[in-house]
């Protein structure tokens, strides 16, 4: 104990699984104290008891037979088994069971001593292996009987009536018969004959044996491929054994009580029970096998593709992967649709690092290798943190790249549209002023031509100074984030209201990105807010840049769209684990505020954000 | 064809004149130009729509259009050229662009029915303060004939195929391909290069036979341009 585990289990509810606040029911079961210990000392004790047993009656069996040595092995086999399933499984009670199954078996031969007492207390325990299978058939392999939650009222009922009744039978039934009919050694306690009660308790026996042998058809009918897998070997053995049982009751009282076929054929299922419970056993180790398997194929190149993985590991095909819906209501599966669970499915939580990464719908069986199961939540949790990384570093890039692209674009149209134009229509001035001069212009005409071809050479000048600063601020890896605001907001033709504190040095990216916001934010003031002032502030402080842009023009700014150069920064500054805020009300101007941290991430020594 | 009257001043046929642009400096500045030429301008656009209506309304012997204008400043000039081209056969067109594009230039020759007679020019913006601008580009494209800008031989080169064909002819060979796709005559040619029309003659047949041109198309002045560019204007 003492660790809370990481994974838990409860079935899901039939509507669409809600998040966080989903209830949990039927959590981990707390184990029984020390079930180990119990256990070791139940199966010495039978051990013992068996000993006991075969050396009491042994004299008394056919010197020919075989009788002690299949007693032995298969009261044997019981408490081994049972021990050993047992220490796998504390929790599940099919181990104690069994191992009631294997010191029952060894009481029942106690009715093969011709010593009238160890016979009569032989006679009381003749059903005792019977009575305590029937509990071990009907709560293998989960050790709980059919609840009515999981499976129904009429399901959960006939468990209940079964178990009452087989018990009943076993150790009520036939005990108290044992003062109404005599036996081939002297019955001490007969109190009066009855010739057909005898009869009626094997009817009623046989009654009970064909009924738990109609429950685990049902059962089988209507399980899932891994309750099959679990239940197909015990449901062969206890057909047949409950058939052959069955028989033998009804055959009755005339035949001699052992080496008959029957009774062979009972006690070969009964020694191959434990056996079939030995395969079940077996086959959650093939499980194991299976975890590895799937740990090798991992990483999966998509959601689907794991969720099939899953799927063939734990042989449950109506499995389904979950996810945290995008609305952050409740989960979606790989398509993308609100994920449902199927009647009787449970669900298990897959998580990392205290993060709900998603869940696994499963059927029930799954949970009864608690070792398998929590291996595959804890690969499927892995994987699934993995995906989301590998997705969210794509899109990352991807946005780090398209915001390249956006600059690009906007540096080709300022030169475009810009200087070359203004070089252009220069070029037409001063071929103007040529074609004038060949016709003998005045001085004035041509002086105004060259005047109005100096002027556009200035702007072109300036225009291309924009550019060249849009592709690389110089200014700013010479002097520094402020001075280079500084000379950019100086000839703009708008106002502008610099408050720059005391700035540290600050990694270059976190410059660049903070003088492109401001320079982005400023033109599109420029160019939509028709504003009177526009005012930049920024601070430092706590090893966070805060920035902000605010102008006192018209508003209304998308900030979704907002300018494709401001979704392009906005990019940027969330690749630097920044934020990118837009305020902009039709009316009440546009703040663009930006927080970026200027620290590095993780404690790191070497290398900075650069 | 509108017939125009002779300038006095240079002896050549006065054009009338549609400029769209939407820059008003450069509208101003062209204008001038052309007018100091002698040239008429019926009409300034500084958008596609105004463009459409001022040549429907005027119907000038060439529009001169920039590719690029708003409201989208994509396409909207060359669209509203190929609509031009289709509903006036006889306005000349000449596209002014930033950048050349041969599938603009397709797109223009394509839109030309057979019974068009209006020039086609296709000139970088820059070329427009070159001295012999009005002479080698707006009076050829207002004539009827051809004036692409020299960035065409750019094109020449595009594609590794054409590169292995270029391999096989000389460099006056190369040089008449180039100057054919310019859109030169073969009088304008043998000017240019200084050789008698008689070799002209040659080296536009053996360019022809080496670029498996059409060679009926090249008797035609029109029909020879229109191959060449087409042939520049391919993916091969």
């Amino acid at each position: 104990m003492g660790r809370t585990p990481r994974w838990m289990s409860w079935p899901a509810p039939a509507t669409p699984l809600v998040g966080p606040g989903m209830p949990v029911a039927n959590g981990p079961r707390m184990p029984v104290p020390s079930p180990q210990l119990n256990a070791f000392a139940l199966a010495a004790a039978g051990t013992a008891f068996g000993i006991w047993v075969l050396v009491v009656t042994a004299p008394d069996r056919y010197a020919d037979s075989t009788s002690t040595l299949f007693s032995g092995a298969v009261g044997g086999l019981y408490l081994g088994a049972g021990l050993l399933a047992r220490l796998r499984r504390p929790g599940n009670v099919v181990g104690a069971l069994m191992l009631l199954v294997g010191i029952g078996w060894f009481a029942e031969d106690l009715q093969i001593s011709t010593d009238p007492r160890v016979h009569t207390v032989g006679l009381f325990l003749r059903s005792a292996s019977t009575g305590f299978l029937i509990p071990l058939l009907l709560v293998f392999p989960y050790g709980r009987l059919r609840s009515r939650e999981d499976h129904g009222p009429v399901a959960a009922l006939a468990d209940r009536i079964l178990l009452a009744t087989g018990c009943t039978v076993a150790f009520v039934l036939q005990p108290v018969a044992v003062f109404f009919h005599d036996s081939v050694t002297d019955n001490l306690l007969l109190v009066h004959y009855v010739p057909w009660l005898r009869q009626l308790t094997d009817a009623i026996q046989l009654v009970v044996s064909a009924a738990v042998v109609a429950v685990l058809l049902w059962r089988w009918a209507g399980a899932s491929r891994p309750y099959r897998r679990e239940l197909g070997p015990l449901l062969a053995v206890g057909l047949v054994g409950g058939l052959a049982s069955g028989l033998d009751a009804a055959l009755g009282a005339d035949r001699e009580w052992s080496h008959t076929p029957l009774l062979t054929a009972t006690h070969l299922s009964v020694l191959c029970l434990p056996l079939a419970f030995l395969a079940g056993v077996w086959r959650i180790r093939l499980g194991r096998t299976a975890v590895a398997e799937l740990l090798r194929r991992l990483p999966l190149d998509s959601r689907r593709e794991l969720r099939d993985e899953l799927a063939r590991t734990l042989d449950d095909a109506s499995l389904q992967l979950g996810f945290p819906a995008p609305d952050g209501d409740g989960y979606v599966d790989v398509d993308g649709r609100a994920l449902t669970a199927g009647p009787g499915q449970w669900t298990s939580v897959l998580e990392r690092d205290g993060r709900r990464v998603g869940v696994l719908v499963h059927d029930p069986a799954l949970r009864e290798d608690r070792y398998v199961l929590e291996a595959v939540v804890s690969a499927a949790a892995l994987e699934l943190d993995n995906q989301a990384l590998v997705a969210e570093l794509r899109a990352s890039r991807r946005r780090v790249i398209e915001a390249g692209d956006e600059q690009r674009r906007e540096v080709e149209r300022n030169l475009h549209d810009g200087a070359q134009q203004r070089f252009i229509n220069l070029g037409l001035q001063l071929r103007i002023a040529r074609r004038r001069l060949d016709r003998a212009a005045s001085g004035a005409e041509l002086a105004g031509l060259l005047d109005g071809a100096l002027a556009m050479l200035e702007q072109g000048h300036a225009e291309l100074r924009v550019a060249a600063r849009g592709i690389h601020p110089v200014v700013l890896s010479e002097a520094g984030l402020a001075q280079a605001l500084r000379s950019l907001t100086a000839d703009l033709p708008l106002p502008v209201d610099l408050h720059v504190d005391k700035l540290p040095q600050l990694p270059e990216p976190v410059e660049l990105t903070a003088y492109y916001v401001v320079k982005e934010a400023i033109s599109n003031v420029l160019k939509h807010a028709d504003a009177r002032t526009v005012r930049v502030e920024l601070h430092h402080s706590d090893g966070v840049l805060n920035l902000s842009v605010t102008d006192d023009g018209v508003g209304g700014a998308d900030p979704a769209s907002g300018g494709t150069g401001l979704l392009g920064l906005r990019h940027r500054v969330s690749a630097y684990d920044g934020r990118l805020t837009v305020r902009s009300r039709p009316g009440e101007g546009t703040v663009v505020a930006v927080t970026l941290p200027t620290r590095e991430r993780a404690t790191t020594k070497e290398g900075g954000l650069v | 064809m509108t017939a125009g009257m002779e300038s006095r001043a240079t002896g050549r046929r006065a054009l009338r004149i549609v400029l769209a642009d939407d820059d008003p400096v450069y509208l101003l500045g062209l204008a001038t130009i052309l007018e100091d030429e002698g040239h008429e301008i019926t009409a300034r656009a500084e958008e596609a729509y105004g463009l459409r209506t001022a040549v429907a309304g005027t119907l000038p012997d060439l529009a001169v259009i920039d590719i690029r204008m708003p409201p989208t400043q994509t396409l909207e000039g060359l669209r509203a050229a190929v609509e031009i081209r289709g509903a006036h056969p006889g306005v000349g067109i000449l596209l002014l662009s930033k950048d050349m594009e041969l599938t603009h230039l397709r797109q223009l020759l394509e839109a030309g029915s057979a019974a068009a007679t209006g020039g086609i020019g296709y000139q970088l913006k820059s070329r427009v303060t070159g001295a012999d601008f009005v002479t080698e580009v707006v009076d050829e494209v207002g004539a009827g004939r051809y004036a692409i800008d020299g960035e065409i031989q750019r094109a020449l080169y595009r594609t590794p195929r054409r590169r292995d064909r270029l391999a096989a002819l000389t460099d006056q060979q190369l040089k008449v391909l180039e100057l054919m796709a310019r859109g030169l005559s073969n009088s304008a040619l043998a000017a240019k290069l200084s050789i008698s029309k008689r070799t002209v003659e040659d080296h536009v047949n053996t360019v022809f036979d080496k670029l498996d041109l059409r060679p009926e198309a090249k008797e035609m002045y029109d029909r020879r341009v229109r191959a060449v560019l087409m042939y520049l204007a391919s993916d091969d």
